[in-house]
């Protein structure tokens, strides 16, 4: 899928004393495509979201966004610029219901933000719909359950209206329905013309996902292709199974 | 320069003070866990303590320090085992919250019994100096400073090397596994802040020879001490030691150079410092 | 229920507008003390309930609204209006300056910066001249209980409805997501540090209105008396009492804490502070988590719910 350039790496790099978790590594994103992360545990994939989403500062290299450079901005600006980021180990606010915490997403997302409360909460509810939560508007966020919470993470992300999602690891946990659950949403995001880098383990989900995958390993990027290209790259089965024996 | 190293001198023995002054608040942090806002209150009642014994017994303030080490330690052991147990798997700002409430009921009951009169405890030693290359060091200020750095050294060799003090140390890592080895935790706890309270009142009664004691010197003291444990960090009594020699050059320096009331000011403002750059302390690894 | 609510805070309000017509001095006095209290209280909601940092120093703002009125009355013969404007803006300016590093802090380390500036404040007073240095200042005498008694109400009600527009606005949802996680909050687009300083310069400018009118109704201040510590742990102890994050817990805290501690206390104010200590000490093992707790579980539990409390707390 070509299309222009929507998120661009350049040289990332991120050292933290004495260990490099992210190590040069360059790629693109372009508008409207679903690139898949993959890489053994420990492989600075999730550092290299943090340095795309601006929870971390790169050591060295650039960030380029629609065009623009985004390195040195804050987190939270890159938020309202359209940059939404889900995490691995999922986090709502507890106290707040599930309605509302996708509304903070409706509230300080892209552009200006609803800042009309009422506003806020129904493009909420419109998110919760999308990503099959609908029962639960009105639940306490921290009655969901493990499923049920990696919606709520991407349908937080959704309300604010991003341009570009990361998601890290959303597939963790979940069962071979589950899975494919999520895949379904994840392609419904797509569609409505949001570019998506999914860090995932589940190589079928990824497979079935992406539309290119890049490998990861001790936070240099090993690989860049197509799914099957890259997960039958040699280099890659080395990552990780480590040396075949001769 | 000779002014300057007059200061110097009085700013690192002050340090010595200080770090025992720290050393229980370290302690209980340190494995307890315990933010005890109310550690400078706890030393001012270490004080009194010493002066009741000095002005009642005529107990020399050195060599009744054991005396009032002791009595703080059952207080401490009674206060941990009766009022911070309770709430000791509650949120830490319950007990922060707790520990301040103890430090305004301590001070008030010290205003009611002991009157807000200052008071000094003055032995027949305390005018006397000694003179060392042209620098005058007041004796008492020495000895306090040198019993200080002692009982610092002797608490760090007893966490290190003894079995209580192992025991200690495992339970502050890991309380579940100390569980298992059938140390009982709310004894553990209890002698821990005892100790705490036990190192407060011995450092109260060194304060109380140095400077004048009233029942609300204990506010100031929680802030230094909190300085202190912070810019020495918790790991090591090395770091306590480090920490009040720090603060102590700083108020002199700061007092030489600006003024006495910016003492305080230089000091909260290399707290906050810290805090921003450096949370774990300039020697520590986390607090 | 909920629809007599407002009707009833109404008459309650309308209640206590009338007291000084039929309380007696003593009364009033009380009122006006208890709610500077619940004025300290709520502005301390603000950035502890809702932004979940919990300043143990807004004690500072007090007594920066203390010396504004003081400063601008005795030493520039300003009206009482100017020394408080010149109150807030001294706590404003203090609390963006110093909001910005220290709110960098997270956790105990926040609270005990805060403490740390409390204590220093004080200290360096005591040295400025424009504020009298250790004697302090005496304020032109005015002598109407009844008057601060409505001012004091009428900060309060200022103070909350305050606090009420935070819980409809996107402000007040900022301040919660930062509470409830505030990573979170970040990556969702929320301007953190510039929403935390605005809560905390929030809190302060609350809390420099009532020391700016404790200063004038007590017509003395010094250093010890305006910055005092033991401030903080009350407007916390109230506030995290009554229902920390909540519009009315705040107040409800205060009132019944004011209570307690009188009805304990004799005359003699040093017995006051005691018997608040002791409370304070009770009311954290008892009710950990606040009236709003207390009022949904002891239905069911009954007395029992304290001994549940502490099975649950204690080591």
């Amino acid at each position: 899928m070509s299309g222009n350039t929507i998120l661009e790496a350049r040289q990332l790099t991120r050292r933290f004393a004495g260990l490099v978790a992210v190590n040069d590594v360059s790629f693109t994103l372009s508008q409207g495509e679903i690139l898949g992360f993959i890489g053994p545990n420990g492989a600075g994939k999730t550092t290299l979201i943090s340095l795309l989403s601006g929870t971390l500062a790169p050591t060295e290299g650039e960030v380029w966004f629609d065009g623009q450079r985004i390195d040195r901005m804050a987190a939270f600006r890159r938020a309202r610029l359209g940059i939404g980021r889900t995490f691995q180990i999922m986090q709502p606010f507890p106290g707040l219901s599930v309605l509302d915490n996708v509304a903070v997403g409706a509230l300080f997302g892209r552009g200006q933000g609803q800042s009309k409360l009422s506003l806020a909460r129904e493009s909420a509810r419109e998110c919760l719909q999308f990503v099959g939560l609908g029962k639960h508007i009105d639940s306490r966020a921290e009655d969901l359950g493990g499923p049920d919470r990696k919606r709520l993470e991407l349908a937080k992300a959704l309300a604010m209206q991003p341009r570009v999602l990361l998601c890290d690891e959303v597939m963790a946990g979940l069962n071979l329905v589950e899975i494919d659950e999520v895949i379904d949403v994840i392609r419904k995001v797509r569609d409505t013309g949001i570019s998506i880098i999914v860090i995932e383990h589940v190589i079928k989900a990824i497979r079935s996902l992406s539309d290119r995958v890049m490998v990861l390993h001790h936070g240099e990027k090993i690989a860049d292709g197509t799914p099957d290209s890259v997960l039958t790259d040699s280099r890659v089965v080395e990552a990780y199974l480590g040396k075949k024996r001769s | 320069m000779d002014l300057l190293l007059q200061v110097l001198v009085n700013g690192i023995l002050q340090g010595g003070l200080y770090a025992i002054m720290a050393l229980g608040l370290a302690l209980v942090w340190g494995v307890l866990n315990i933010v005890n806002l109310a550690h400078g209150a706890f030393i001012m009642l270490g004080a009194y303590i010493s002066w009741y014994s000095f002005t009642w017994l005529g107990l020399d303030p050195f060599l009744g320090l054991p005396l009032t080490a002791v009595l703080m330690f059952f207080v401490g052991y009674a206060i941990q085992r009766g009022i911070l147990n309770l709430v000791a798997r509650a949120p830490m700002f319950n007990t922060l919250l707790i520990t301040f409430g103890l430090e305004v009921v301590l001070t008030y009951l010290a205003q009611l019994v002991f009157s807000a009169d200052f008071r000094t405890i003055n032995p027949s030693y305390s005018g006397r100096n000694i003179t060392v290359m042209g620098l005058t060091i007041p004796t008492v200020r020495l000895a306090a400073s040198g019993v200080a750095i002692l009982l610092t050294l002797i608490m760090w060799r007893f966490l290190l090397h003894t079995r209580l003090g192992r025991a200690i140390r495992a339970t502050a890592q890991n309380l579940s596994a100390a569980r298992l080895y059938g140390v009982e935790p709310r004894h553990l706890y209890a002698v821990t802040f005892g100790l705490g309270l036990a190192l407060a009142g011995a450092a109260g009664g060194l304060y109380g020879t140095v400077s004048q004691i009233n029942p609300y010197i204990g506010a100031t003291l929680t802030a230094k001490c909190f300085a202190i444990a912070i810019i020495g960090g918790l790991d090591t009594p090395l770091g306590v030691i480090a920490g009040g020699v720090v603060l102590g050059l700083i108020e002199s320096l700061a007092t030489l150079y600006i003024g006495p009331t910016f003492a305080d000011v230089a000091s909260f403002g290399v707290l906050v410092a810290v805090l921003i750059v450096r949370p774990s302390g300039l020697l520590g690894r986390t607090a | 229920m909920k629809a007599l609510r407002i009707p009833l805070l109404l008459l309650v309000l309308v209640a206590l507008a009338l007291l000084p017509l039929y309380g007696s001095d003593t009364i009033i006095q009380f009122g006006i003390s208890t709610l500077l209290l619940a004025v300290l209280a709520q502005g301390w909601n603000i950035i502890g309930g809702y932004a979940g940092y919990s300043s143990f120093g807004n004690s500072t703002f007090f007594g920066l609204g203390a010396y504004g009125v003081g400063i601008a009355m005795v030493q520039w013969h300003l009206p009482f209006a100017a020394g408080l404007l010149f109150g807030v803006v001294l706590a404003v300016v203090f609390a963006i300056c110093l909001g910005i590093p220290v709110l960098r802090l997270k956790g105990h380390y926040f609270a005990i910066a805060t403490l740390a500036l409390a204590q220093v404040m004080a200290a360096i007073v005591s040295n400025i001249e424009l504020a009298g240095q250790n004697i302090g200042l005496v304020l032109p005498p005015l002598n109407n209980d009844p008057l601060f008694y409505e001012l004091s109400l009428g900060l309060l009600v200022l103070a909350t409805l305050t606090v009420w527009w935070l819980t409809r606005s996107r402000f007040g949802f900022g301040l919660i997501a930062i509470r409830e996680n505030e990573e979170g909050a970040v990556v969702m687009g929320v301007d953190t540090t510039r929403y935390k300083v605005m809560a905390f310069t929030l809190a302060g400018l609350f809390s420099a209105l009532a020391g700016g009118i404790q200063a004038y109704w007590i017509t003395f201040l010094d250093p010890a008396s305006a910055f005092d510590i033991t401030l903080n742990v009350k407007m916390i102890i109230m506030a995290v009492f009554g229902g920390p994050g909540t519009i009315l817990g705040p107040i409800i805290g205060s009132f019944i804490l004011s209570a307690i501690s009188e009805f304990l206390s004799s005359e003699v104010t040093s017995i006051a502070g005691l018997f608040f200590g002791v409370v304070i000490v009770i009311a954290v093992v008892l009710t950990p988590r606040g009236l709003a707790d207390v009022a949904r579980r002891f239905r069911r539990s009954g007395w029992r719910y304290f001994i549940e409390n502490i099975r649950m707390h204690r080591l």
